[in-house]
């Protein structure tokens, strides 16, 4: 194909996920195709004194029974879940593993976290200042660490070449992606795992969210007019990722291709987001891709039912998209899997190579009444099955960090 | 101007980029280029100086922060009913 330029292309083989609608790729996707939701009322912290109760909390997960390795199930829930997407995605990928010699070097690992072990943090804390605790847990600080997911995924599978983790809130999983994927474009490795995990909702991150005053009591309702803020949520999302040849060459499963990534900062304002660095991202995707907006079938938006966020991305579609903003499916699972944080654009990479493989748009759920400056079609409520050959996913984030991914279907 | 109008007044001041401009009752908060983040602040800082809860959240407007006689008006209520709930209890 002539887009390539002849530079190497880079597959996806493996994918993994831990949502608040359940453990594993399968789940999880029945789930987004039915419509589901998966925010509840809390249930791993008390809630009393507080006016934000909801949350997407992962209904499922026993780390004895998901994890084999005794460090993994020491860690902080934030490795766990990373853990247990990881090991799904290396399974679904039918790589052989732990990676030996020379190919461990040629292997990366990039597994980012908004902010890492914070739930550590706050029990430790609480066990210091509140009960006067004169030390804390041993292992508090290799838990909290934002890097420990990556290290305990790289202790797992013997991955030896680049191994560390990313921070840009809310763009954390995706930016992971995008720098694997142009790590095994540019020949640094020929494989890597790639994504995020979050699990921060406990009692102190929600009184800090809740004193931001942007979260939903109720729900979160993206595009719609009744839409007041979003919920929070955690899990994690992992691809792997590969370089096409090697891919082939070993008889991996290949579920989709990796075609662009674009990012930006608006470098304006810490919650206000720009609709020029949230354009300029896609347009960059798509230009790195060799793709026109025309092209794309599905966009997974960033979508988090804030007032502010669904206006601004809107017309930063509208502006790439020019008359193909009426054509294109939208869609924000958020509805359905809350907000993930850090992990939420590694959980939407999966839903969108999902998209791609079965040609089907997951729904945007609880648009009942769209706000009149959301108009383009969000898939409301119910799915729908569409051919999709080429998709976007748009994560833009706290700081105005902005990260942008194009899938297209695996190579002929 | 009673104790928690000038209170307000300060608490206000100290989230203005120029805290030298003449804020009164009348004054809208639109002026005094009060941004959505700086308002969580604001009324974080209210919450701790007078003790009580206000509901507020970023992504409704609310009418009741239209001017600062609005914001002092709402405050003295929520004191008022703080105190009569503390009484009941």
């Amino acid at each position: 194909m002539t887009h390539t330029n002849g530079r190497r292309r880079v597959v996806v083989t493996g994918q993994g996920v831990v949502t608040p609608l359940g453990t594993g790729v399968e789940k999880f996707w029945a789930a987004l195709k039915k419509g589901e939701c998966g925010i509840r009322q809390v249930q791993s912290f008390p809630v009393e004194d507080l006016y934000i109760t909801i949350a997407g909390e992962v209904p499922d997960f026993d780390p004895r029974e998901r994890l084999k390795s005794k460090q993994l199930i020491l860690a902080d829930k934030y490795s766990q879940y990373a853990g247990c997407a990881a090991q799904e995605a290396v399974i679904m990928s039918k790589l052989e593993v732990p990676l030996k010699d020379s190919k461990a070097y040629r292997a990366a690992c990039i597994i980012g976290s908004g902010v890492g072990g914070l739930t550590t943090l706050e029990f430790s804390y609480k066990m210091l200042f509140k009960e006067n605790k004169r030390a804390t847990h041993p292992l508090t600080l290799l838990k909290a660490i934002g890097s420990s997911a990556s290290a305990h995924v790289s202790i797992e599978y013997s991955i030896k070449g680049p191994t560390f983790g990313v921070v840009s809130a809310c763009s954390t999983a995706t930016h992971a992606i995008g720098l694997t994927y142009r790590m095994i474009r540019e020949g640094l490795v020929d494989l890597g795992l790639a994504g995020a995990a979050e699990a921060s909702l406990n009692w102190g991150a929600t009184r800090a969210w809740q004193a931001m005053r942007v979260l939903s009591p109720d729900g979160l309702w993206p595009f719609a007019k009744r839409r007041n803020g979003t919920v929070l949520a955690e899990g994690a999302g992992i691809l792997m990722l590969e370089e096409l040849e090697h891919a082939k060459a070993r008889g991996a499963p290949i579920l989709a291709e990796v075609m662009g990534y674009g990012m930006t900062a608006d470098a304006a304002d810490m919650v206000n987001p720009s609709i020029d660095g949230a354009s300029t991202a896609m347009q960059m995707a798509l230009d790195d891709a060799s793709l026109a907006a025309s092209d794309i079938d599905y966009v997974n938006a960033h979508g988090t039912a804030t007032a502010v966020n669904d206006i601004n991305e809107t017309r930063a579609i509208k502006r790439v998209f020019g008359n193909a903003a009426n054509k294109v499916s939208i869609s924000s699972t958020k509805s359905m899997h809350g907000h993930c944080l850090g992990a939420g654009g590694g959980i939407e990479a999966v839903a969108v190579v999902k998209a791609i493989g079965e040609g089907f748009i997951p729904p945007t759920v609880g648009l009942d009444e769209p706000d009149p400056e959301c108009d383009l079609d969000y898939t409301p409520n119910v799915g729908k099955s569409r051919g999709v050959s080429y998709a976007m996913s748009n994560s833009f984030a706290f700081g105005g960090l902005n990260a942008v991914l194009v899938f297209g279907p695996p190579p002929a | 101007m009673d104790d928690v109008a000038s209170k307000i007044i300060e608490i206000l001041r100290k989230n203005m980029k120029d805290p030298t401009k003449t804020v009164t009752l009348e004054t809208p908060l639109s002026d005094l280029e009060i941004e959505s983040l700086d308002l969580a602040v604001i009324v974080f800082d209210i919450e701790d100086t007078f003790g009580i809860e206000i509901p507020y959240n970023a992504n409704e407007e609310v009418e009741a922060f239209a001017t600062v006689g609005s914001v002092v008006d709402r405050v003295k209520g929520i004191i008022a009913e703080t105190k009569a709930s503390g009484a009941a209890a």
